[in-house]
């Protein structure tokens, strides 16, 4: 065996000098790794749990269907009768907002679980990065959801909705769904650190979860609902973002429905996400 | 012992009916007792109630101020068209937990203890029964005046909207053996409330409930029609809306008797088989 010592390039380089800032890029880097790698630890831990409980996906699989066959079918008729849309290719968008924010909101339900199971306190005694736990639930809850955008429509193409805004948006539509989500998932998870109870958790995401989806564009038209009504309907965030799903299927304006949506996902994700993490840190 | 005087009477008929007395007497006092307990719960954890109230009225609220507007329900009102339905759907839902129940009962082994004791079996069952009807009537009437407050009215008379609430009690109770039946058979808290969901829930809207039967597309629209939920809703709105009561009134009883006489003692022999 020929050992030949090669040539380390590398190693033959002067090495730079070393300052103080450079000192901390580098660590901030090494940090950053850790970070990402220990999020995504969590993240496939969280996602496991999908694989080994296949029951608890039951009402992401089945939830946009049965809305979907429920709204199309019993009260489709009703909402869509005059109107210049077909209700299905109104409703789509709408099923699928509503439907995966149900998803996310697993996010708090199964950190309140950990923290009420005591299985947090193994992970503080494992050096890893505190911020993970909550990462890696967002990041599962986030690909879920990414995963059931898929999902719901292919059910909504098999029942008759069609993408009329051309190709581009429509492969941009899942991505658009998939953002909101993680921001929501924040959400989520501060709820699940303050309340510490699955059942609370659960019980709190409800009410939160509701009057959003339902008190928005989700399924009627605003201009349909009494007026104190819409005036909220109208500042909901989630309004928002399904008038920009519904633009990027079905054509129409987005830039404004996109701003609005990108400054709430921002502020979820940052201001939200900080403060659970803070809060998250602070449990002893 | 202090047996009741007829019991002294030594022909055969006497003493049939004697036994028949003792025994019925036993069946209604154990059944106030079972039921009593069951009520009882609804006190000592308050949280019980106020989610079988709370939804309720969520569900008002969405239905009428989310959909109302763009629901065309005629000459009627939304708000006159819902009530009805969704009462009838409320007091369906709630009536499920004497399944749900029952079958916590046989996971826990709480029905073995009652097994231990001197007791009518039918009352186990029965006990339930009778406290998730009332539970059902007093949501109903709650339900009716969060109605009143947001506009609905009685345009069908006093005595017409007077009898909404019972008869869509009577038909809870109905249904609650249908719910005991399957409480019975499954025996697992969790599956019997899912079970239950996938039963109550097309049965109540597929039907005149929440919107009218001919916006719904063609191949729908056999089934709503037949689907004794439809019935039920129909009466109430014509109870309370004024309209024909007869037509509507036939079927629900029918149903009703159907639950609560051929259901009813199937789910108390599967009980009893347990």
């Amino acid at each position: 065996m020929n050992l030949q010592p090669t040539v380390n390039e590398w190693r033959d380089q002067p090495t730079p000098p070393t300052t103080p800032m450079r000192e901390a890029i580098g660590s901030l880097l090494y940090e950053f790794r850790w970070l990402a790698s220990d999020t995504a630890m969590m993240t496939w831990r969280n996602l496991m749990h999908y694989r080994r409980n296949p029951e608890t996906l039951a009402s992401t699989i089945a939830g946009p269907v049965m809305f979907l066959l429920l709204f199309n079918y019993v009260f489709g008729g009703a909402i869509g009768a005059g109107r210049d849309f077909n209700y299905i290719d109104y409703l789509v968008p709408g099923i699928l907002i509503q439907n995966n924010l149900f998803t996310v909101m697993n996010t708090g339900i199964g950190i309140a679980q950990d923290l009420q199971k005591g299985f947090v306190d193994r992970y503080r005694s494992l050096p890893m990065a505190r911020s993970a736990v909550l990462g890696g639930r967002v990041c599962a809850t986030t690909l879920v959801s990414f995963a059931s955008v898929y999902w719901t429509l292919a059910i909504a193409l098999i029942f008759g909705m069609r993408f009329h805004g051309g190709l581009v948006p429509a492969l941009i539509l899942p991505l658009v769904v998939a953002a909101f989500c993680f921001a929501f998932a924040w959400v989520s998870a501060l709820v699940g650190v303050s309340v510490r109870n699955a059942e609370t958790a659960s019980s709190s995401t409800f009410f939160v979860a509701i009057p959003l989806t339902f008190l928005s564009s989700t399924f009627v038209p605003i201009e349909t609902m009494p007026g104190w009504l819409q005036a909220f309907a109208e500042v909901n965030p989630i309004t928002h973002v399904v008038n920009l799903c519904r633009n990027l299927a079905q054509g129409g304006p987005l830039e404004s429905y996109a701003w609005v949506t990108a400054f709430w996902i921002a502020l979820m994700v940052i201001g939200i996400g900080s403060l659970a993490t803070w809060r998250y840190r602070r449990i002893s | 012992m202090n047996l009741p005087a007829q019991i002294q009477d030594r022909s055969v008929v006497g003493e049939l009916a004697s036994a028949i007395a003792v025994e019925s007497r036993w069946i209604i006092s154990d059944t106030a007792i079972m039921t009593w307990r069951n009520l009882i719960r609804y006190r000592r954890s308050p949280e019980l109630l106020l989610f079988s109230t709370l939804s309720p009225v969520m569900f008002i609220f969405l239905f009428n101020y989310v959909f109302g507007g763009a629901i065309p329900t005629g000459n009627l009102n939304y708000i006159d068209f819902l009530m009805p339905g969704i009462l009838v759907q409320t007091t369906l839902f709630s009536a499920t937990q004497t399944g749900v129940g029952l079958a916590e009962d046989l996971q826990k082994g709480m029905v073995d203890r009652y097994r231990s004791l001197p007791m009518a079996r039918s009352a186990v069952l029965g006990g339930r029964v009778a406290a998730e009807t009332l539970v059902s009537l007093f949501v109903a009437c709650l339900m009716l005046a969060v109605g009143y407050i947001i506009g609905m009215r009685f345009h069908g008379g006093f005595w017409p909207g007077f009898a909404v609430p019972f008869m869509v009690a009577g038909f809870a109770f109905g249904f609650s053996w249908v719910a005991a039946f399957i409480g019975a058979s499954v025996r697992n808290a969790e599956g019997a409330g899912s079970l239950m969901f996938f039963v109550v829930f097309p049965f109540t809207f597929l039907s005149s409930a929440f919107v009218p039967i001919e916006t719904m597309p063609g191949w729908l629209q056999p089934f709503t029609s037949v689907n004794p939920v439809t019935y039920v809703v129909d009466l109430g709105r014509a109870l309370s809306q004024g309209g024909p009561i007869l037509t509507n009134a036939w079927p629900t009883a029918l149903w009703t008797l159907a639950f609560t006489f051929v259901v009813g003692p199937v789910a108390v022999w599967r009980y009893r088989k347990v």
